[in-house]
């Protein structure tokens, strides 16, 4: 194999497959991150008030499904949700693999987002808390109004390795081929056996994914600390 | 008009406040002063409940801030079995509720232990008297040490914020009981935009309204938070060590803000390392030492005429 053939045979499968990389690879490789990372942002502060919440059932659960999650394989548990979460809501069961997949992925950013703020909530100056309610402010009101807006500028650099980190993790979907863009590698790969070009046309879309989401949220973070 | 009943807090094992007793009154202004960790602070921070008392109560303006104490109240102890199957045993009222008091033996934690007059008694001074800590705070500003103003909100927001959202709330509260209210939610906003500037302009930082408070220096940054505490229109003002982390050259102008506020016959209560200042404007110095209070009286006799070694020895090394 030549590197001429080798990038006319990649130069080829674009021409045919573009759609399938492009389109659908690249389009459900970042719906499946920012369903994840969006579902992962909600549930995951959720997930961090209750641990800091007094009502020790919740902190355990919560302590309970984050160890879990940080402490089993991803592909694990993409497995144990498609087999069990149709058991438990039996509409999924005549529902494509990827609703499973998506609520496995939100699962699992929410644990690890749910640390994240967490550590962002207690890297606040508990002055600022104090501040609040001795003005006579609810701890509710102090939380959202005071808190978590500084928390939350201050994990924005955590927030968007994880978002990078799910971008990149979503390609284990691909064992239920769920259509992401590693599916689209399967996929053109069983139609043309041109295995080394299929990788290396998905590894540079990867690549650029993630460079690009780098930089916006470099800039996002610069504006950020701008505004104080 | 503030009053503090007995107060004790320990942290763990350490005990910080060992018994105090303090009445605040109207238009007095009380500056506490001692060594640090002779619980100074820590008497402060209590008064509006960022630090929960382990025993004692807290009275604002006649209302209740924290749980009612029964050692605090001779009826409540007498109406408990423990106390009871003392006397049933022999031993006489005054020495049961001494030793009652003096060794704990109320068994309060376990509920229904003391039996059921003793709890009726305690809810029912509890219901008479117990006001929303958050509404009895809304009556006390308080100043810290390191400013704490909200990074994340600039000069006139961490002004407006608690009088905006708590305006907002009472409005919210007055519509569900079915009042009439002619004020809407942009009237507040706007009362409190007001109220806001004019306080600025009093510390003549009308011109930083709208910068964050990081760009403030040190003394700039305590003025706002005294006049932050101000927009509350508070009946009673706590300073904990409000220049204790100032640069020198910026001490006088916070000094002169507080000075101004107390002779226009704020309620004070100034904990501070500053002799001087505490000499000139208080009615009233209190010297903690060892978390009770060792000595108390009017400038002149505290600092001129102390008879308590451990004030003369603090006093002496200190200069003012």
């Amino acid at each position: 194999m030549t590197l001429g053939s080798f990038l006319t045979n990649i130069i080829n499968i674009m021409a045919k497959y573009w759609q399938v990389f492009l389109l659908r690879g690249i389009g459900y490789t970042l719906l499946l991150s920012i369903i994840a990372v969006a579902g992962g942002a909600f549930f995951g502060s959720i997930f961090a008030l209750l641990k800091r919440s007094r009502i020790v059932v919740f902190k355990a659960i919560i302590s309970a499904i984050v160890s879990v999650v940080r402490g089993t394989p991803m592909l694990l548990q993409l497995y144990i949700g498609v087999f069990v979460f149709p058991m438990i809501i039996p509409k999924l069961a005549s529902l494509p693999y990827i609703y499973s997949v998506t609520i496995v992925l939100i699962i699992n950013s929410s644990a690890y987002v749910s640390e994240i703020i967490r550590s962002g909530i207690e890297a606040v100056d508990p002055g600022q808390m104090e501040a609040a309610r001795s003005l006579g402010l609810t701890q509710h009101t102090a939380m959202l109004s005071i808190v978590l807006p500084q928390a939350i500028k201050n994990i924005l650099p955590a927030l968007g390795n994880e978002f990078i980190m799910v971008v990149k993790e979503t390609s284990l979907a691909s064992t239920f081929f769920v259509g992401e863009l590693m599916t689209s590698y399967l996929l053109v790969k069983g139609n043309t056996y041109l295995t080394m070009e299929c990788l290396f046309i998905v590894g540079v879309l990867y690549f650029a994914l993630t460079f690009i989401l780098s930089k916006g949220l470099a800039a996002w973070e610069r504006r950020m600390k701008a505004h104080a | 008009m503030l009053e503090v009943n007995g107060i004790y807090k320990n942290f763990g094992d350490l005990q910080v406040l060992k018994g105090v007793h303090l009445n605040v009154e109207k238009g007095e202004v009380v500056s506490i002063i001692g060594v640090s960790g002779s619980g100074k602070s820590t008497l402060l921070r209590c008064m509006n409940l960022l630090e929960e008392p382990t025993f004692g109560e807290v009275w604002m303006e006649g209302r209740l801030m924290t749980p009612v104490d029964p050692y605090l109240h001779e009826d409540v102890i007498r109406a408990s079995n423990t106390f009871k199957k003392l006397v049933a045993d022999g031993m006489n009222d005054t020495d049961a509720i001494h030793k009652i008091k003096d060794e704990d033996l109320l068994k309060e934690k376990r509920k229904g232990a003391e039996g059921a007059e003793y709890a009726a008694l305690m809810q029912k001074i509890y219901d008479e008297n117990h006001i929303d800590i958050n509404l009895g705070r809304q009556k006390m500003g308080m100043v810290f040490q390191n400013f704490n103003l909200f990074n994340n909100k600039t000069v006139k927001e961490n002004i407006t914020l608690a009088p905006v959202k708590i305006g907002k709330q009472r409005l919210k509260a007055a519509k569900k009981r079915g009042e009439k209210t002619v004020k809407t939610p942009a009237d507040i906003e706007a009362e409190a935009n007001a109220r806001a500037m004019q306080l600025l302009e009093r510390i003549g930082l009308q011109d930083k309204a709208d910068v964050y408070p990081s760009t403030l220096s040190g003394g700039q940054r305590q003025r706002v938070a005294i006049i932050r505490a101000l927009a509350m229109d508070p009946d009673v003002m706590l300073f904990d060590e409000p220049t204790s982390a100032l640069d020198p050259e910026m001490v006088g102008e916070v000094l002169d803000l507080i000075k101004d506020l107390v002779r226009s016959g704020m309620t004070s209560v100034i904990v501070t390392h500053e002799m001087g200042f505490a000499k000139e404007v208080s009615d009233r110095v209190i010297f903690m030492h060892d978390g009770v209070i060792a000595e108390e009286g009017t400038p002149d006799q505290v600092f001129n005429h102390t008879k308590n070694p451990r004030c003369k020895e603090f006093l002496s090394k200190v200069l003012y």
